[in-house]
């Protein structure tokens, strides 16, 4: 990345933070997560980003502050620098260790590559996760067997499963469309999907939630946020938020954006209406909008009722193995699908708890519209 | 305005082909006699209806008059009658021409002659109308007068040296083709003294009004006040209003021998005012009715359903809106087990069900799911009764039935000759019987098959048109019952039979379409949470089995910060998907299996 790009970049997220500091919106935070793909690209700036962020927060060393990375631009000594600046958890996008794979998904990095790096990452003694992709035009079940075995012999504490799914403008999309045969074929994704399952589990790791995989205690902190209702506050460009929306717009108030030349001046904020419980939205709209003005005012804003933020809630918790509790279940208005589903085999109740079943999971979109639509309903009646 | 003496009337139509420019003309002689302001002028002017205008084509008959100053000085009264342009619309073209004494024969100038042309010529003829060649768009690059001139002299056995050379685009010609129609049509003739004789050739309904008639006054005249007899539905009425159509109705006090205008009685039953019927005097009126009088019979019968059982009742309300406008369209209530309540409606052709299936979504803002469509199969039983059988789900159980008859149709297609090895193999399949074949030009070839009605509402006309690069034209005519072995193919979703999948095939055709059938649904029939078996059954016996797996995996398997407002879109997504489907016992199937029954390859 160009250094000037980089500088002002930094300097876009110091003043979002900032901002965020000032207003006391980062006095209890209890997870960090670095991502967009390669963050380590911004180099020295990442480390003084970090730093910046843990004074103004004031962030001890138990809050979990993940780096995301991938194995081209990971080597030892970036690790070991990153954990001095107190990284504790680090997301490795892996996808696979086989070259042909890798190839396949136009990745730079080669299997050795990312088993170095993985050794590396381990090595610095913070958390290491790994992203494994199934799925992949080119790649079949022996090929995603020993990605797997090498995972778990490595010694990672949390894999990321996911299936390749092909995006709007992608080169991958371009190529399916040229060649269709290349389009990934989604019976042998799920059965991939539920081999990561039988084999992780059999290592000792357990299946906390659709895509993730964890030791005892590694489970992403900070993932588990978004599954369970936590707020989070996204700052980068078109990052998303989710706050209470009795802090929006005392947090998000006018004089934190309302700067002489910058876009959005003049606009007040309008009071959440009433009976929101919960705000999402963005504020840039793109990368240019970010580095003009990391705290512009807010976009694509979203109110929840406390109806609508249950039902929320609970499309998200049934993606977790354990689920739901009944009264999440009531105030989402679903336990009544919910008993449906259960009828079918979808979901299973027990201790109180809704979840999502074997049979369920690898279909949770089933699972999750017939709640998600019944809170809808219910919402209009 | 005042009537005129009939040696200053000339009652005309325009008949073309699809597409070879009569709208277009219409709206010309329009604007050439002043007869629609400037600023009121639109294209087709004619053509009310959206549909008629989005899709270039013409489907309630409609008449004006214009009133033109001729070379020779004098002004004329021109009654146009302008006649929906297709097959489906026949009977009610036959009876616009009897309002008239002759016509303009439009011919594409680049087209030439094409099946409706030979269709809608042969009708003037024998309807013994003076016939004005107008050779159309000459504006053209492609355009080719001599050629076609020669298509219409030999293929038509019309003359066509003084054919009308014309451009309904620029205008350029016009006025020689309302000059032919005075020099060369004759004036209607009629007896002024004789009791009243007027032709109904159209009617439409008004709400304030009730049923407006559109009529030829043959012999006699017809004023306000008048008490008049339909003669076919004997009934009596009195005469509420009179008058004239410049295009907007406009009363005048009397119609006489020869002029062409409307009629308002007060009636509100369309069923008592119908197309092809006499209006007389109720006393000491005309001993005899004119003839070519008939019922409209529906030909095409397909299901109606509801998307939203709820707008069961609404669809109910507009088929009897449409019904008051459209006397040919007829409906009874049916139900599915699939589909649940609907109509089974009848129509005169696939154009006309095309049209209705639009105008009541558009109009009446439905959302309808159309099954198959059928024909009227007589189906004799062994006892010797006899069934009329409009749907498949109607039909006995094969044991009682002796045998089964469906309608026929001569069908001609005009083609160049390249093209008549494709036509033949086209027609030989859909259980075409060759007749003859002779070529109207060097360039064009006419053929004649007979074919059962039930083939060409498939997709004939579609596969006609790709065989032959959209060379060849099609026109048709009923020509009556014949027994065929024919069978109902029933189609099992997870073992159970859905009847409104139902299709009635001939039996040595049942293997290959059940096997084309279970084919095309398993592409249509999206992966369900189960395994889905597809199954072609005669009676108990399968023919044809397909499979659609089930789903084995459907879930946003990222799903973090941002992406959580993309999952709760995407679920939306998928449930506004599943609105477009229906459920019939578990299984979800799209809309489109239903029509796609039709649409096998071949």
């Amino acid at each position: 990345m160009d250094t000037d790009v980089a500088e002002h970049f930094c300097w876009a997220v110091d003043e979002s933070v900032v901002n965020w500091s000032c207003v006391g919106a980062l006095d209890d935070v209890l997870s960090v997560y670095i991502g967009g793909g390669t963050p380590t690209i911004l180099g020295e700036g990442l480390r003084a980003m970090i730093d910046g962020l843990r004074t103004r927060a004031g962030l001890d060393d138990t809050i979990e502050l993940t780096v995301e990375t991938n194995p081209d631009t990971t080597d030892a000594l970036a690790a070991s620098r990153l954990t001095e600046s107190g990284v504790n958890r680090f997301s490795l996008g892996v996808q696979s260790f086989d070259d042909r794979v890798l190839a396949s998904l136009g990745r730079r990095h080669d299997g050795a590559r990312a088993r170095r790096a993985l050794a590396d990452l381990i090595a610095t003694e913070s958390r290491v996760s790994v992203d494994l992709m199934c799925g992949v035009p080119g790649q079949d079940c022996a090929s995603w067997l020993q990605t797997l075995e090498c995972a778990i012999d490595s010694g990672v504490g949390h894999v990321s499963v996911y299936p390749l799914t092909v995006e709007g403008s992608t080169p991958l999309a371009a190529r399916i469309a040229e060649k269709p045969g290349d389009a990934p074929d989604s019976d042998l994704a799920a059965e991939m999907m539920e081999i990561a399952q039988e084999m992780l589990e059999e290592a000792g790791f357990e299946h906390y939630e659709i895509a993730n995989y964890a030791r005892a205690g590694e489970e992403s902190v900070h993932n588990c946020g978004y599954w369970t209702g936590r707020p989070f506050l996204g700052i980068g460009p078109s990052a998303a938020s989710m706050i209470p929306a009795s802090e929006f717009s005392a947090w998000v108030s006018r004089e934190c954006w309302d700067k002489p030349g910058v876009a959005g001046v003049g606009r007040t904020i309008e009071p959440a209406p009433v009976g929101a419980v919960r705000v999402r939205f963005r504020r840039s709209a793109d990368t240019e909008d970010f580095l003009r003005n990391p705290v512009g005012p807010p976009v694509n804003v979203e109110y929840a009722t406390a109806y609508q933020a249950a039902a929320e809630d609970a499309i998200l918790g049934l993606r977790l193995t354990e689920g739901i509790d009944e009264d999440l279940a009531d105030a989402a208005g679903a336990s009544a699908t919910l008993g449906e589903l259960a009828s079918r085999g979808l979901v299973e109740h027990e201790g109180g708890r809704w979840k999502i079943s074997q049979a369920g999971w690898l279909i949770g979109n089933e699972v999750f519209g017939a709640v998600w639509n019944a809170a809808v309903r219910r919402g209009l009646a | 305005m005042s009537s005129s003496e009939p040696s200053h009337i000339r009652n005309f139509s325009i008949i073309a082909h699809i597409d070879h420019g009569k709208s277009t003309i219409a709206d010309r002689i329009l604007e050439l006699t002043h007869t629609v302001a400037d600023r009121d002028m639109v294209e087709q002017v004619l053509d009310s209806m959206d549909i008629e205008r989005e899709r270039g084509i013409t489907i309630k008959a409609q008449a004006v008059r214009v009133l033109y100053t001729a070379d020779d000085g004098q002004t004329y009264q021109l009654n146009l009658i302008d006649t929906p342009g297709h097959v489906d619309f026949t009977y009610e073209v036959s009876r616009s021409l009897q309002a008239c004494e002759g016509v303009l024969l439009v011919v594409d100038a680049a087209q030439g002659v094409e099946a409706q042309t030979v269709a809608n010529a042969m009708m003037a003829i024998n309807a013994e109308l003076e016939v004005i060649p107008v050779i159309n768009k000459i504006d053209l690059p492609a355009a080719d007068p001599e050629r076609v001139r020669l298509e219409i002299e030999e293929g038509l056995a019309i003359p066509a040296d003084n054919a009308v050379l014309v451009s309904g685009k620029t205008g350029e010609g016009v006025r020689d083709a309302l000059e032919a129609v005075i020099a060369r049509i004759q004036p209607p003739a009629g007896d002024a003294e004789a009791p009243l004789k007027a032709l109904i050739f159209d009617s439409y309904f008004d709400l304030y009004r009730g049923v407006v008639a559109l009529i030829r006054v043959i012999d006699g005249s017809v004023r306000k006040g008048l008490r008049i007899r339909m003669m076919a539905t004997n009934t009596v009425t009195d005469v509420e209003e009179v008058g004239v159509r410049r295009p907007a109705n406009t009363p005048v006090d009397s119609l006489g021998v020869g002029e062409v205008g409307y009629l308002i009685t007060g009636l509100k039953d369309p069923a008592l005012v119908k197309v092809g019927d006499t209006v007389t005097l109720a006393k000491q009126g005309a001993a005899k009715p004119l003839p070519g009088y008939r019922e409209v019979k529906p030909m095409v019968f397909t299901g109606l359903y509801p998307i939203d059982g709820d707008q069961y009742p609404d669809l109910r309300d507009a088929l009897e809106k449409l019904s008051l406008n459209d006397p040919a369209l007829v409906y009874e209530a049916e139900s599915s087990h699939a589909l649940g309540f609907g109509y089974r409606v009848g129509f005169l052709g696939l154009l006309h069900m095309e049209v209705i299936k639009e105008r009541l979504e558009r109009e009446f803002d439905l959302e309808l799911l159309a099954t198959a469509p059928s024909v009227e199969y007589h189906v004799y039983a062994n006892d010797g009764e006899q069934v009329i059988v409009h749907s498949p789900q109607d039909m006995p159980d094969p044991g009682k039935i002796e045998r089964i008859e469906e309608p026929y149709l001569k069908a001609t297609v005009l083609v160049p000759p390249d093209y008549v090895g494709a036509v033949m193999e086209l027609a030989e399949g859909k259980r075409g019987t060759f007749k003859d074949m002779q070529y109207l030009s060097a360039t064009t070839v006419e053929i004649h098959y007979e074919i059962p009605l039930s083939e060409l509402i498939m997709d004939f006309f579609d596969q006609l048109k790709s065989r032959t690069r959209g060379y060849a034209s099609l026109d048709y005519e009923y020509i009556g019952y014949k027994a065929s072995r024919l069978v109902k193919l029933d189609i099992l979703l997870a073992g159970k039979p859905v009847d409104a999948l139902s299709v009635i095939v001939h039996r040595d055709k049942a293997y290959y379409r059940g096997r084309a059938i279970t084919e095309k649904l398993r592409e249509i029939i999206p992966r369900q949470m189960f395994e889905v078996p597809i199954q072609a059954a005669i009676g108990g016996k399968i023919l044809a089995r397909e499979t659609v797996r089930a789903k084995r995996k459907d879930v946003l398997a990222k799903c973090y910060g941002g992406d959580v407002t993309r999952k709760r879109k995407l679920l939306e997504r998928q449930k506004a998907g599943k609105k477009r489907m229906k459920s019939v016992g578990n299984v979800e199937i799209p809309q489109e299996a239903f029509m796609a029954i039709l649409k096998v390859d071949e």
